[in-house]
């Protein structure tokens, strides 16, 4: 060890490091500021850049050693004495900060970026941020935190009153600018272990023997556990149980666990992973959809309990009306196959857990969107009764789905911190984050449709397979999703669909923003656009055509209620002044277009029971403080402030009277869990039907008090009123009134859908009780000579019902799109024989905020009658339209069909040149 | 373990050479370690010494000369695109410097460890555990070549973007080694070798890069990548002309070294870019594939040309 002095956040410390230990490492460990991030390990997010001696670096990859003596600003730095810095103010102001992982990277980048550069334009400031990767926002709310705090302007707080429809920050934002905020891995637990997984080097192979004796005599080990330890199957759908915490007698992708270790520190537990001996005999594995399609011959399945000689984990099919006579009876018909690659979440904060056993059972604190589930899988594969589990979310960054399954890392540490009877936590690294994957399965499909000459849709017809490599997770739901969610927004009377959903050799698909219906949306919005071009006919009309109205039901039997769609796709196509635009443009610059719509929560529960889908506890005692209790998982979507304004827009209060405590399954009623955008429909009204009870509550004490009929009060700006005002009290008293000779006042809340669909089998699947709609027109230019494609613009306008709180309503939207942008144009998980290639953030490439076009971003608001104060989903929807967009703006562009994604230049450039040979071949033939 | 580290952040270049030449051959020099502290972490450079250069003062320095731009090797990239001298004398330096990494990177990342960037590989740029579960290649002491299945040489790409905006400027290094000093021009320290990329002396210190002025030099640079940001070179191209006539062209990330093809004023830009492609020894271990990448170079020189006029 090495003494290192630093001189931080204007504290001088002296501690001990490693030689080679890093800044960050030094920082986080060793000083204790977990303010400083670490996303990638490798320099390439930024999350971890503090300030040395002014200037900004990476703290992951510099070596602490180099800064002795030197002056180090954290994040943790910047407010003076509890005043935010003006940039961090500005952050929190803008909405630029959602689940806040980035920030503190981001705000040292920019503060010293405007330090040099003071009047900086808005493409000066993309450029110094590109180094900084931020998942959550689409970068668009940091650039204007940072134009306007370098144009120097002055902060504006959101009003407190006003709560439904007010622009404001999230209520924990200034917390996270701070670098406050505490995520898993910050969480300091005394007398913990550490644990390091091993992890299969071959996608398929029986494990022969595991020798762990080296390992167990290496000094800081405490334990060794291997996969016969936990033999109880797990998953988070009731029907794919097929997951064991660790491999037994086989691995099934490589990366899969085979064996962990719980060892005093991070790097002893690393080391005695390397010394565990496995011997493995490696089968054939089974890597592409059509390997798992066909017969596996004398070939090991990948699991027994498939029910015929392959690999085909889930068939689902649905047909409504007459697909080969719709087809037959159109004027035109196209079909087309698409391929896209398998994409993942690319949250920033890794994965990471800690838990322990006391008195109360297992308690464990982890980065999770599904606390109620992993308590669930928790509890069945350590044999606990259900009420011996207690899961804790801390501060989430970030999930989009891919912290929606338990995970084996969560169930292993429970198993090593019973055995060790010591606190055990895990974080994993970037690559094993990618291996652990759950994202969009890797598709290809076959998809046909019709359209009359007047333009009417005739049918559609999709034929689907999904790569769901080694296990269930989400699948079977992918597998309906992929088909039933083309129901809408379009009228469709003779539509049918098949996915097959195939186990590979590969880290398990799952479920990942926009669930299912991405990758099948975009090649129905890209049949569209060529079914127009062939009737001749706009493709923005075809579709205003077409679309299904409000209050109707879609041949699956989808009750639509609200349907903002027509006012979505005409507003994109008024802001980018479509009519006069389209097709018009210099040659390699187009427009497209596209539309789709998503679930706002799915109408049942992923296991069935009586229970309701949420429920919202509310406590309010003397002084006034209303307490929300919501297992509903904030993971830097915002719910908890949405559930903040719902209690106090009910209440008629202010929103600094509401405080919320979630996701803790000891504390916190049940809520299934953040996933499928239900949170805001169904946590919300939980919420605003226990702020109703509350209200009745407090009105009719005061009633009775008064002498006064109940229906004789109101609420109003935190005052209880009589109509004759005979009665007003502020809130405080009323307070005091209602738990006189009682004491706090609890009362509970709840969210059951309504009963819903049709009764065939398969109809469950995409019933929500409530629908978004959406649509983008994206512009582009495309190279001849390169292929290289640049979106420039995207115009998106997404029907969310009422937007609860605008600011989080845009910066969800922002991220969809921005999201959408990443899978249209550059993110892919490649393989090499099994072994994800794509396994960092250099390889996995998340669009910079160079990449990412301005946007333009339109909130529609179509008044859900179910939705709390007529909201429904934000986060997932927006997703859909951009890619299918993108893809049609390359063909107004250039002439060429996209079919596979990303978007590819040499792609782009080998179609741009068959097309000019096939021209040329046509006009020799006319000549 | 990790008790056997050490390191040393020397403030002079001989000091340096002398703490190498102790160390030899477990030592690894870093400069702003942006590539090296990377490579550390997936283990592909895991010697248990680190000899810090950044604190030697004498490197950071750049200055006019009568014929030449001297730039002192620890000069970051980000000063690289702000130094009044390199924006005037040598304009190509900042456009390829802005072409690397991102910018907070560039803030520590250095023009010699540019430079000596690692050459890299898909198939090698991996954490230990992938290269072990893949089989060990060439580049880290395997027996095969993963990108070509092949045991005739590894052909991990040389991926310096500095490196081929200096190299078609016709700059030279100035080295210090245990030997002494020397000057060598800047093509000459690679070899061609995936394995071993650069022909140096352990001890080697690369001080300061030379860069001739006075030659009416114009350029004309490309880089091609994924992202706009935040990427290694796919292929990365400089053409300069000068006013006597002379043409070099400079190639990265298509070859285990630097591309360089001279030419003069009189000669078909078409016969040299043809020269140029066949010199590129590219294989599929990019994220671009192979015929691509080869179809870009002579797009990529045919466009400089035309913009040189």
């Amino acid at each position: 060890m090495e003494r290192l002095t630093l001189h931080v956040n204007g504290r001088t410390h002296d501690i001990l490091v490693n030689a080679h230990e890093t800044l960050a490492a030094a920082l986080r460990e060793k000083i204790g500021l977990s303010g400083v991030k670490i996303g990638c390990e490798q320099g390439s997010c930024g999350a971890c850049t503090v300030l040395t001696d002014g200037k900004p670096v990476l703290g992951c990859i510099s070596p602490a050693l180099r800064f002795h003596d030197a002056r180090i600003t954290t994040i943790e730095g910047l407010a003076d004495n509890g005043e935010l810095h003006a940039l961090q103010a500005k952050f929190v102001e803008k909405g630029a900060i959602q689940c806040g992982f980035c920030t503190p990277g981001m705000v040292l980048t920019a503060l010293d970026f405007v330090s040099r550069n003071p009047h900086p334009t808005v493409p000066e400031i993309k450029e110094a941020l590109s180094g900084n990767l931020c998942r959550c926002t689409g970068y668009k709310k940091i650039v204007e935190a940072v134009a306007e705090y370098a144009a120097g302007a002055p902060a504006q707080t959101p009003p407190a009153a006003g709560a439904a429809g007010t622009p404001r920050p999230y209520i924990e934002a200034g917390k996270k600018a701070r670098g406050g905020a505490e995520y898993t891995d910050d969480l300091q637990v005394r007398n913990a272990l550490y644990c390091k997984f091993l992890r299969s080097t071959h996608p398929h192979a029986h494990i022969e023997q595991i020798d762990t004796s080296e390992a167990l005599r290496l000094p800081g080990v405490r334990c060794v556990a291997t996969g016969a330890e936990l033999p109880i199957r797990f998953g988070v759908l009731p029907i794919s149980q097929d997951e064991t915490a660790m491999a037994i007698e086989k691995a099934r992708y490589a990366g899969e666990i085979v064996a962990a270790v719980a060892a005093d520190t991070e790097a002893e537990a690393a080391e005695a992973c390397r010394l565990i001996r496995v011997r493995y005999r490696p089968i054939r594995a089974f890597l592409e959809i059509e390997d798992s399609l066909g017969d596996a011959g004398d070939s090991e399945k990948i699991h027994d309990h498939v029910r015929f000689n392959n690999n085909v984990h889930k068939k689902a099919e649905l047909r409504f009306g007459n697909q080969q006579e719709g087809l037959r009876n159109a004027d035109e018909t196209v079909r087309m196959d698409f391929e896209f690659a398998g994409v993942n979440h690319g949250f920033t904060e890794p994965h990471a857990a800690v838990a322990w056993w006391d008195e109360n059972g297992l308690t464990i604190h982890t980065a999770t969107q599904v606390p109620h589930y992993l308590h669930r899988a928790l509890a069945k594969v350590l044999e606990v009764p259900l009420g011996r589990v207690r899961v804790v979310k801390p501060y989430v960054g970030g999930g989009f789905g891919g912290k929606s399954d338990p995970f084996p890392h969560e169930i292993i540490i429970a198993h090593l911190a019973r055995k060790t009877g010591r606190p055990v936590r895990a974080r994993l690294t970037r690559e094993e984050v990618f291996l652990t994957n759950h994202g969009r399965h890797p598709t290809k499909m076959s998809v046909a449709m019709g359209v009359s000459r007047d333009g009417i849709l005739q049918a559609l017809d999709a034929d689907i397979a999904i790569d769901g490599g080694a296990y269930g997770s989400f699948g079977v739901v992918t597998s309906y999703y992929n088909g039933v969610l083309l129901q809408a927004p379009y009228k469709l009377d003779n539509f049918g669909f098949r996915t097959f959903r195939v186990y590979t050799n590969k880290p398990q698909s799952g479920a990942m923003r926009g669930h299912g219906a991405v990758n099948s949306r975009f090649a129905v919005e890209s049949l569209i656009d060529e079914l127009a071009r062939r009737i001749d006919m706009d493709p923005c009309e075809l579709r205003l055509k077409n679309f299904l109205g409000a209050n109707t039901l879609t041949v699956g039997q989808y009750r639509i209620t609200s349907n903002g769609s027509r006012e979505a796709l005409l507003r994109v196509m008024e802001q980018s002044d479509w009519k006069k635009r389209r097709g018009k443009l210099p040659p390699g610059r187009g427009l497209g277009v596209a539309c789709g719509f998503f679930i706002s929560g799915s109408a049942l529960p992923i296991i069935w029971n009586e229970q309701p889908q949420s429920v919202v506890h509310l406590k309010l005692d003397f002084d006034g403080r209303v307490l929300i209790t919501s297992g509903a998982s904030d993971i830097g979507q915002g719910s908890d402030t949405m559930l903040a304004i719902v209690v106090a827009e009910t209440l008629g209060i202010d929103i600094e009277k509401v405080f919320v405590l979630a996701a803790d399954t000891l504390l916190t009623p049940v809520d299934l869990g953040s996933y499928s955008s239900r949170v805001t429909f169904m946590a919300g009204n939980a919420a605003r039907d226990a702020a109703e009870k509350l209200r009745q509550e407090i009105c009719s004490a005061i009633a009775r008090r008064a002498g006064l009929p109940e229906t004789e009060l109101y609420i109003e700006a935190g005052r209880v009123c009589s109509h004759d005002k005979s009665v007003d009290f502020d809130w405080r008293e009323a307070a005091e009134i209602l738990t006189a000779g009682r004491g706090a006042v609890s009362v509970s809340g709840k969210y059951i859908s309504p009963k819903l669909g049709g009764d065939f089998k398969g109809a469950g699947a995409g019933l929500s009780p409530s629908y978004s709609f959406g649509a983008c027109v994206a512009e582009v230019q495309v190279d001849p000579e390169t292929g290289q494609v640049d979106v420039l613009r995207v115009w998106g306008a997404h029907d969310c019902g009422k937007a609860l709180n605008p600011l989080a309503v845009e910066g969800q939207l922002e991220g969809s799109w921005h999201m959408g942008i990443g899978q249209a144009m550059s993110e892919q998980m490649r393989y090499y024989k099994g072994l994800l290639l794509d396994n960092n953030f250099l390889d996995y490439k998340i669009p910079t905020t160079l990449d990412t076009p301005d946007i333009q971003t339109n909130i529609i608001e179509s008044g859900d009658p179910e939705g709390p104060f007529g909201a429904k989903e934000c986060g997932e929807g927006a997703l859909h339209p951009v890619i299918p967009a993108i893809a049609n703006a390359v063909y107004d562009a250039a002439g060429i069909r996209i079919t596979r994604l990303p978007i590819s230049a040499e792609e782009v450039l080998t179609q741009i040149k068959m097309k000019n040979t096939l021209e040329k071949h046509q006009t020799a033939e006319t000549l | 373990m990790n008790n056997a580290h050490t390191y040393f952040r020397p403030d002079s270049v001989g000091q340096a050479v002398r703490l190498a030449a102790e160390r030899a051959p477990d030592f690894r020099f870093i400069a702003g370690g942006t590539d090296a502290m990377v490579n550390r972490f997936q283990g592909t450079d895991a010697g248990s010494c680190l000899i810090d250069l950044t604190g030697i003062a004498e490197m950071k320095q750049i200055r006019l000369s009568a014929d030449r731009l001297q730039i002192g090797a620890l000069v970051t990239l980000d000063e690289l695109e702000r130094a009044s001298a390199v924006r005037t004398e040598a304009p190509l330096l900042v456009e390829a410097a802005r072409a690397v990494a991102t910018p907070v990177i560039r803030r520590t990342a250095t023009l010699a460890g540019n430079l000596l960037c690692e050459n890299r590989c898909i198939f090698y740029n991996q954490s230990e555990w992938w290269r072990e579960a893949v089989g060990y290649c060439l580049k880290c002491n395997g027996d095969i070549c993963i990108a070509t299945g092949g045991k005739g040489g590894c052909f991990s790409k040389f991926v310096s973007d500095l490196a081929v905006a200096l190299i078609s400027l016709g700059a030279s290094v100035r080295l210090a080694d245990k030997n002494g000093e020397h000057a060598v021009a800047l093509e000459d320290l690679y070899t061609g070798d995936g394995v071993q990329p650069r022909r140096l002396d352990p001890t080697a210190v690369l001080h300061t890069v030379e860069v001739p002025r006075g030659r009416g030099f114009r350029s004309a640079f490309r880089k091609l990548r994924r992202r706009k940001s935040l990427e290694f070179s796919s292929l990365t191209s400089a053409v300069t002309t000068d006013r006597h006539g002379g043409i070099r062209i400079a190639l990265g990330g298509v070859d285990p070294r630097p591309i360089l093809v001279t030419g003069t004023a009189g000669d078909d830009p078409r016969e040299l870019i043809a020269k140029t492609v066949k010199k590129a020894r590219i294989i599929d271990n990019d994220t671009y594939p192979r015929l691509y990448r080869k179809e870009m170079i002579g797009v990529f020189l045919r466009q400089s040309f035309d913009e040189l006029g």
